[in-house]
C-alpha cells in the first residue's frame, strides 16, 4: 500500500494533528467582540454529537459567540411522514428526525435565527441527507446554515470559525447581501504568510499592497501605505475599513477597522463578487501559504467548509519548496508546470516531507525541471482533494482564490483531477482585503 | 449502594398516577417520587426500588408498565423546560409504545387466562397465474 | 437469565423481561452509570471524546466515532447477554437507537454470540399483541430463571 492510500483513511496526518486553532488566542478577542451583539439562537440539527462525545464542544463553541442551541419541536406523526415529504428514504431514526426538525423550522413552528447541521464524519447516508437539509433550509427560509461532519476529535476551536461564520451571517443578513462596493473603502487581509491591502473606490480597485508577514501590525502599516499611495489617498480619505485573516483582531483593534470579520464569510464574498458569480451555488478553493479553505457558497454565503492545518502537503508551502529546489522563483513555477507532465514522475506520497523527497529523487534520476513542476502541482491538487474536498460538495463554478491560484499549474491540475473548469479571477491573491474592503462599504452611513 | 431511576408507565382505567404515588409515599421508604404526564417516576437504591415497585405492580398488573431510566427525574439536560426546545430522544418511543399499551394489556390478561393465540396469518405473494388472468381482464375492459 | 433486549430502550420489553422472571438487559442502565458516575464533565450524558476509543473493539477508526461512542454503551450489555429478544421492525426512536448502522451491528453480534434469541415482528393489532406476549412468555420460560442463575 502506497503512503497516499493510507492518508485516504485518516481525517489528519499523524505529523500535523487536528486542525488549528485558526488564531491563537481569538476566542478571547471574539468573546470581547461578540459579548455586546444580539444572542443568536442556533437550531441542532444532528446525529451523532452526544455518542462522539462533542456535545459540550458545539454548546461550548456558541457560548464564545453569544450563541445558544435549540432542538426544534416536533410530533412523532412528523417524523413517520417526513420521508415521503422530504423524498429521502433512510434507515437511521436519527436522520429522519434532522430533516423532521428542519420541517419544523421551515414551517415556522419554531423560531431560529440560524442552523447548524452536523453528522459523524464517513457517514455516508448522513452526508447525503446532511447535504439536502442545508440546501432545503436555505431554499425554503433564507435563515443561514453551516454543516460540519465530526469526529471525536472534533473540539470547540475547531468549531469556533464555523460558529463566528454562522452567527455573523445571522446578525449581519443585510450587510453580506451587499453585492457593489461603494465610496472610498480599504480592505487589510493579514494571513500567516502575507499581508494584503486593497483600496477600492465606487466598486473599482484603485490601490494595492501585498508585503511578507513578518510582524503583525507593522506588516499590516506597510502593505496598507503601499495601498493607499498607489491610490494616491492617505488615511483620512479612507471611509471605511475591514479587516480580516489571523491578525484581523489586533490590527482591526490597532487601525480602528469599522469590521473586523473572520477569512470563511469575507473569502466567500470576495470570491463570488470577483469571479461575477454572486447569485447561486459555487464552490471556493482558497489555498494560501500555509493555510488552505474549501468553502460550498450559496448567494456568496459559506454552507460547508473545511479549513487548512490539517496537511502542509495541500498548501502553497509545497509549492514554494519545489521552487526553491529547482532554483526558480514560485512565480515562475506555474507556468514551468504548464509545459511538463506529471504522470512522467513517480511520486510515493504527498506528504511536504516525503514528496519532496520523491522530487529531488526523480530530478536525480534525470527528470526534466518541468515535469517536476508538473508534478509538484498535481501533488498538491492531490493533497488538496483527499484532505479538504471530502466533506465539501464541489458544485461549479469553481473559483480558486489565494495566492496560489496564480501558479498557472495547480488551477489546471485541480481541473484535471475535479474534471471541472476552474475559474481564477483577477486580483485572486487579494481576495480577503477585497472582500473587507466591499463589506466595509455597509459601514460608510453608521 | 447504587441509586436508579424507574418509570412507572401508567395505563389504567382503575388507578391514577396520584395514586401509585400515595402508595409508594405510604412504604416510607428512602425514595424520590416525581408524577409526570405518563405516569411516575421514582430513584432509590435498587434494593429497595425492585421489590416495592413488584408490590406496586400488583395494584394493576395489566395498566402499569415498568422500566429503567438512565436520568434522575428533573434532570435539566434532559427535561424539555430547560433543554431549549425538543424532547429528549427517548420521549418519543415511549410515546409511541403507549399507543398499544392497551394491546399489550389486552394480550396480558389472555395470556393469564391460558388462551394460546393462534399463528400469525401469513400473506402469501399472488399466484402468477391469477395475476396473468387480471392483467388480461384489465386489458379486455379497456 | 440477563436478557438483552432491542430495542435497548424499550418500555415494553423491558417490562415484560422484569414481570416474567429474568433480568433485563437495556441501555438505560449503561446511561444511569455514566451519569452518576462522576461530575458531569461532558454534558448531556458524560460520554467523552475518550469514550468512542472503546468502540474501536467493534469497530475500525474508518466507522463513524457515533457509531462507535453508542457501541461503547452497548459494549457492557452485549459482553453480559445470556439470552436476547429482537423485535425486527421496532418503533422509530431516537438517541441511542438511532443510528441504523449501530444496529445493524449490535444485531449482527448478538447472532454471532450463540446464544438463545427470540425475534418478533412489532406489533399493530391486539391479535398480533397476544401472539407477541405469548411468545415473549414462551419464550422466557424456557429460560432459566434470573435466581437460578447467580
Amino acid at each position: 500500500m502506497s503512503v497516499q492510500d493510507d492518508n485516504i483513511s485518516q481525517k489528519s496526518c499523524a505529523g500535523c494533528g487536528e486542525e488549528k486553532e485558526i488564531a491563537p488566542g481569538i476566542g478571547h478577542a471574539l468573546k470581547k467582540i461578540t459579548a455586546t451583539e444580539n444572542l443568536v439562537r442556533v437550531a441542532q440539527l444532528s446525529c451523532g454529537a452526544e455518542y462522539s462525545g462533542i456535545q459540550d464542544e458545539i454548546d461550548s463553541a456558541a457560548k464564545q459567540v453569544n450563541a445558544i442551541m435549540v432542538y426544534p419541536e416536533i410530533d412523532i406523526a412528523d417524523v413517520e411522514s417526513i420521508e415521503e415529504e422530504f423524498g429521502l428514504k433512510v434507515a437511521s431514526p436519527d436522520l429522519r428526525l434532522m430533516m423532521a426538525r428542519a420541517k419544523s423550522i421551515v414551517t415556522g413552528k419554531v423560531h431560529v435565527d440560524a442552523v447548524f447541521v452536523a453528522t459523524c464524519f464517513r457517514c455516508a447516508e448522513a452526508a447525503i441527507v446532511r447535504s439536502e437539509v442545508r440546501r432545503y433550509i436555505h431554499e425554503k427560509t433564507g435563515i443561514p446554515v453551516i454543516s460540519y461532519s465530526f469526529t471525536e476529535r472534533t473540539t470547540a476551536a475547531t468549531l469556533l470559525t464555523r460558529m463566528e461564520a454562522l452567527t455573523t451571517t445571522a446578525r449581519r443578513k443585510s450587510l453580506l447581501a451587499r453585492e457593489k462596493q461603494t465610496g472610498l473603502t480599504a480592505g487589510i487581509d493579514s494571513g500567516s504568510t502575507t499581508t494584503k491591502a486593497i483600496i477600492m473606490k465606487d466598486n473599482v480597485i484603485i490601490g494595492k499592497g501585498w508585503v511578507p508577514t513578518i510582524k503583525v501590525i507593522e506588516s499590516a502599516e506597510e502593505a496598507f501605505n503601499n495601498a493607499m499611495k498607489e491610490a494616491g489617498i492617505t488615511r483620512s480619505d479612507i471611509q471605511a475599513l475591514g479587516t480580516t485573516g489571523y491578525g484581523r483582531f489586533l490590527i482591526g483593534e490597532h487601525l480602528k477597522a469599522d469590521l473586523m470579520q473572520e477569512e470563511i464569510t469575507v473569502n466567500s464574498k470576495g470570491a463570488v463578487y470577483l469571479a461575477d458569480k454572486q447569485k447561486g451555488v459555487a464552490t471556493v478553493l482558497d489555498i494560501g501559504g500555509m493555510d488552505n479553505k474549501a468553502i460550498s457558497v450559496t448567494d456568496g454565503i459559506p454552507g460547508m467548509f473545511t479549513m487548512g492545518g490539517i496537511c502542509a502537503g495541500a498548501s502553497g508551502r509545497f509549492l514554494e519548496m519545489t521552487a526553491k529546489r529547482l532554483g526558480v522563483s514560485i512565480t515562475e513555477l506555474g507556468s514551468l508546470a504548464l509545459k511538463g507532465k506529471a504522470s512522467n514522475v513517480k511520486m510515493n506520497s504527498y506528504c511536504i516531507v516525503f514528496g519532496i523527497q520523491s522530487l529531488v529523487n526523480s530530478l536525480a534520476g534525470g527528470s526534466t525541471p518541468e515535469d517536476v513542476a508538473a508534478a509538484a502541482c498535481h501533488s498538491v491538487a492531490e493533497q488538496l482533494f483527499e484532505q479538504q474536498l471530502q466533506e465539501v460538495d464541489v458544485k461549479e463554478p469553481v473559483i480558486m482564490v489565494g495566492g496560489t491560484a496564480l501558479i498557472e499549474g495547480l488551477p489546471k491540475a485541480v481541473e484535471e483531477l475535479l474534471k471541472v473548469k476552474v475559474i481564477v479571477p483577477p486580483n485572486a491573491q487579494y481576495i480577503g482585503a477585497v472582500g473587507a474592503a466591499l463589506l466595509a462599504s455597509g459601514f460608510i452611513n453608521k | 449502594m447504587e441509586k436508579i431511576t424507574k418509570m412507572i408507565v401508567i395505563n389504567s382505567s382503575k388507578l391514577l398516577p396520584s395514586d401509585v404515588a400515595m402508595k409508594l409515599y405510604e412504604t416510607k421508604d428512602d425514595i424520590i417520587v416525581k408524577e409526570t404526564c405518563f405516569g411516575i417516576m421514582v430513584s432509590g437504591e435498587r434494593a429497595i426500588l425492585d421489590p416495592l415497585l413488584a408490590n406496586i405492580r400488583k395494584l394493576d398488573p395489566y395498566g402499569i408498565f415498568i422500566k429503567e431510566r438512565g436520568f434522575a427525574p428533573g434532570e435539566p439536560f434532559r427535561c424539555r423546560a430547560t433543554r431549549r426546545g425538543g424532547a429528549r430522544p427517548g420521549f418519543h418511543n415511549l410515546e409511541t409504545e403507549d399507543k398499544i399499551l392497551p394491546h399489550i394489556a389486552a394480550a396480558l390478561k389472555a395470556l393469564d387466562r391460558g388462551d394460546i393465540p393462534g399463528p400469525k396469518k401469513q400473506t402469501k405473494k399472488l399466484d402468477i397465474d391469477k395475476l396473468k388472468a387480471i392483467i388480461k381482464e384489465t386489458e379486455v375492459s379497456k | 437469565m440477563k436478557v438483552f433486549i432491542y430495542p435497548t430502550n424499550s418500555l415494553i420489553l423491558y417490562d415484560m423481561v422484569e414481570r416474567f422472571g429474568h433480568e433485563p438487559l437495556a441501555i438505560m442502565q449503561e446511561i444511569g452509570k455514566k451519569v452518576r458516575s462522576q461530575g458531569l464533565d461532558s454534558p448531556p450524558m458524560n460520554i467523552t471524546p475518550e469514550d468512542p476509543k472503546f468502540g474501536l473493539k467493534y469497530a475500525a477508526v474508518e466507522v463513524p466515532a457515533g457509531v462507535r461512542g453508542r457501541m461503547s454503551l452497548l459494549d457492557p450489555l452485549l459482553t453480559k447477554a445470556e439470552a436476547a429478544i429482537i423485535v425486527n421492525d421496532p418503533v422509530i426512536s431516537f438517541g441511542c437507537m438511532g443510528c441504523a448502522r449501530t444496529n445493524e451491528l449490535v444485531n449482527f453480534l448478538l447472532r454471532g454470540k450463540k446464544i438463545p434469541i427470540l425475534k418478533l415482528d412489532y406489533p399493530s393489532t391486539e391479535e398480533d399483541a397476544k401472539l407477541f406476549v405469548y411468545k415473549i412468555s414462551e419464550f422466557l420460560k424456557s429460560l432459566k430463571p434470573a435466581e437460578e442463575n447467580k
